[in-house]
């Protein structure tokens, strides 16, 4: 018989063996049911408050970088092409100076700040398509729109020299570019000069804000670095550093006591199933089944117990936060969690199986 | 048909506290197509002879030599494998795993050996045939009689075709009718080659032995 055959053969015993029994079945799949929920409806819900809580700090302002360069300081948009060169970061866009805008069809009316905008990751702002007219073409943000009388972003805006722009589409401002609202940008092509006076650079992680913004500098290219203002979030990327390895710490020293006290739970109450078995082990053993053939079927029948086990406790944890209104870990610490419950479920009957595999044949027959 | 074996004890000692032995320098022979009957008082030790004629357990002293060879003080996985591969065992209890039907019980040792289970469930359905358990096939083992759980025992031990059949009270439970066809059964298996070794209190089995050995 092939190893593929004999596997297979020694995985339908086992699978046999748990229908058999249904109680020593159901009792180990509620264990680890019970030790996958247990830790899911703790350290998961840890895991899920942490996750909140470093989303909420975590947006793209704790990894921001902005460079703001007055008119004559020579910052221009060829800055974005020396930057595709540096490491770390996330997204680029250079901001030209701020020109008021008004309604066309309002030559009176509210007056917002228009900027040249020069970036290659646009859909960041909530702009997919390219411009219909390159160079001339606009986006607002609802706060512009609502301040241009342009709801439905129809229509076009005309600045005080009388060059006129037409309106495409509403952007979405990310939190990192909410110090420019009201925002109304006119994206132009890579090739097009202009100068730039606010330069946003977003980091990679919150770690490489101090380290990027010091190769920033080194390739502004501009005339006079005075004329030049640098602000990072470094110290609230510090922060959050910190918040989240403490919250780290917490959880898995949580994970891991709860994960040793049901192991111990696990194993001791398999050893005793496996004990009430002993007859059964005695006689395979009398038949010919090898000590390894008798480990291989208990961890394989446990193991396939445990599977079962953990995906009902980690259904039932899901279901329970759920209902508590807590957040969800993510899918990767449910996977995780269910697959070393299985794992633990498995090791813990290692002792049990061998204890099984040892005993002597004859003994367990003759036991009464 | 199987292999022509030969199983010899010699000088078996053994004795669960060493300091007490229970058997104690015992030797035979056991030659193929023989049926040998084991005899004698209660607490003589007829059961222990035959588990460590089985390799089930191993003497402190002596050899139990397969075709010449001492299978006794050989590796535990290696006595595994030959319980497997050339033993067929009837338990005085039967020895039947209560959670598993009739059927599942007899080809329990295919897995053991290794061998292919259509094979094993179709030898299974003329043994049961042959011992009259067929109908019991789909039954847990709390369901049947005594004396059927003794014949299903029996077509476990046919199951392999063993080279050396060892049968611990195999009679115990049965009515006339019911031993004398375990007796044929042992009989024919002898007749196949087999070395046959039967412990009994069973005056009518001892009978029909071709060997008697008193312990």
């Amino acid at each position: 018989m092939s190893a593929l055959r004999r596997w297979v053969a020694v995985v339908r015993e086992a699978l046999a063996t748990a229908w058999a029994q249904p109680v020593a079945s159901v009792v180990t799949i509620v264990m680890v049911a019970g030790m996958c929920a247990t830790v899911l409806l703790t350290t998961g819900r840890t895991v899920g408050a942490e996750q909140a809580v470093l989303g909420s700090i975590d947006s793209e302002g704790t990894r921001s970088i902005v460079i703001r360069a007055e008119p004559d300081a020579g910052l221009d948009a060829t800055v974005l092409g020396r930057l595709a060169h540096i490491d770390g970061i996330q997204w680029a866009g250079a901001f030209g100076g701020a020109q008021d805008v008004t309604n066309i069809e309002f030559p009176g009316a509210t007056k917002i700040p228009l900027r040249l905008v020069w970036s290659s990751q646009l859909d960041h702002l909530g702009i997919t398509a390219l411009p219909p007219v390159a160079n001339a073409s606009v986006w607002a943000s609802p706060a512009a729109l609502a301040g241009l009388g342009m709801p439905d972003a129809v229509g076009g805006v005309v600045d005080g020299s009388g060059l006129d722009f037409a309106v495409t589409g509403q952007l979405t401002t990310p939190d990192f570019l909410a110090f420019l609202e009201p925002l109304t940008i006119a994206p132009q092509t890579a090739d097009t000069p202009g100068t730039v006076s606010v330069l946003v650079i977003i980091a990679e992680r919150p770690d490489l804000v101090a380290p990027v913004a010091e190769a920033v500098q080194s390739v502004l290219g501009v005339t006079d670095l005075t004329k030049v203002t640098l602000t990072t979030s470094e110290n609230l990327a510090t922060l959050r550093g910190m918040v989240e390895g403490q919250l780290d710490s917490f959880g898995r020293s949580l994970v891991v006591v709860i994960f040793a006290l049901t192991a111990v739970l696990v194993a001791a109450i398999l050893y005793g199933l496996v004990m009430l078995r002993r007859k059964d082990f005695g006689r395979r053993r009398a038949l010919g089944a090898s000590q390894t053939l008798i480990i291989a079927l208990l961890l394989t029948q446990t193991g396939a117990l445990a599977l079962v086990g953990a995906t009902i406790g980690s259904i039932a944890a899901g279901i329970g936060l759920a209902a508590s209104g807590d957040p969800l870990p993510g899918w990767d610490f449910v996977g995780a969690v269910a697959l070393l419950s299985t794992t633990i479920g498995v090791i813990a009957a290692l002792l049990p199986a061998l204890a099984a595999a040892r005993r002597d044949p004859l003994k367990e027959l003759r036991v009464p | 048909m199987v292999d022509t074996i030969r199983l010899a004890a010699q000088d078996i000692t053994f004795g669960y506290v060493p300091t007490v032995p229970i058997l104690s320098g015992w030797s035979a022979d056991f030659r193929a197509g023989e049926v040998v009957a084991i005899t004698g008082p209660s607490g003589r030790g007829k059961s222990t002879l035959l588990y460590v004629l089985g390799l089930m357990l191993e003497p402190t002293a002596g050899q139990v030599n397969i075709n010449g060879t001492d299978a006794a003080h050989r590796r535990d996985v290696d006595r595994a494998n030959l319980r497997a591969h050339q033993y067929g065992f009837v338990f005085q209890d039967a020895a039947l795993d209560a959670t598993r039907t009739v059927l599942d019980n007899i080809i329990e040792t295919t897995l053991y050996r290794g061998t292919p289970r259509r094979l094993a469930i179709r030898r299974a359905h003329e043994l049961m045939d042959q011992f009259g358990v067929a109908l019991r096939a789909g039954a847990k083992p709390g369901q049947v009689s005594g004396g059927q759980a003794q014949r299903i025992a029996l077509c476990r031990a046919l199951l392999n075709d063993p080279q050396i059949l060892l049968a611990d009270e195999p009679t115990g439970n049965l009515d006339p009718a019911s031993s004398d066809l375990v007796v044929e059964a042992l009989h024919a298996q002898a007749h196949r080659g087999a070395a046959v070794i039967v412990v009994t209190h069973d005056p009518a089995l001892v009978a029909r032995c071709d060997r008697r050995l008193e312990l």
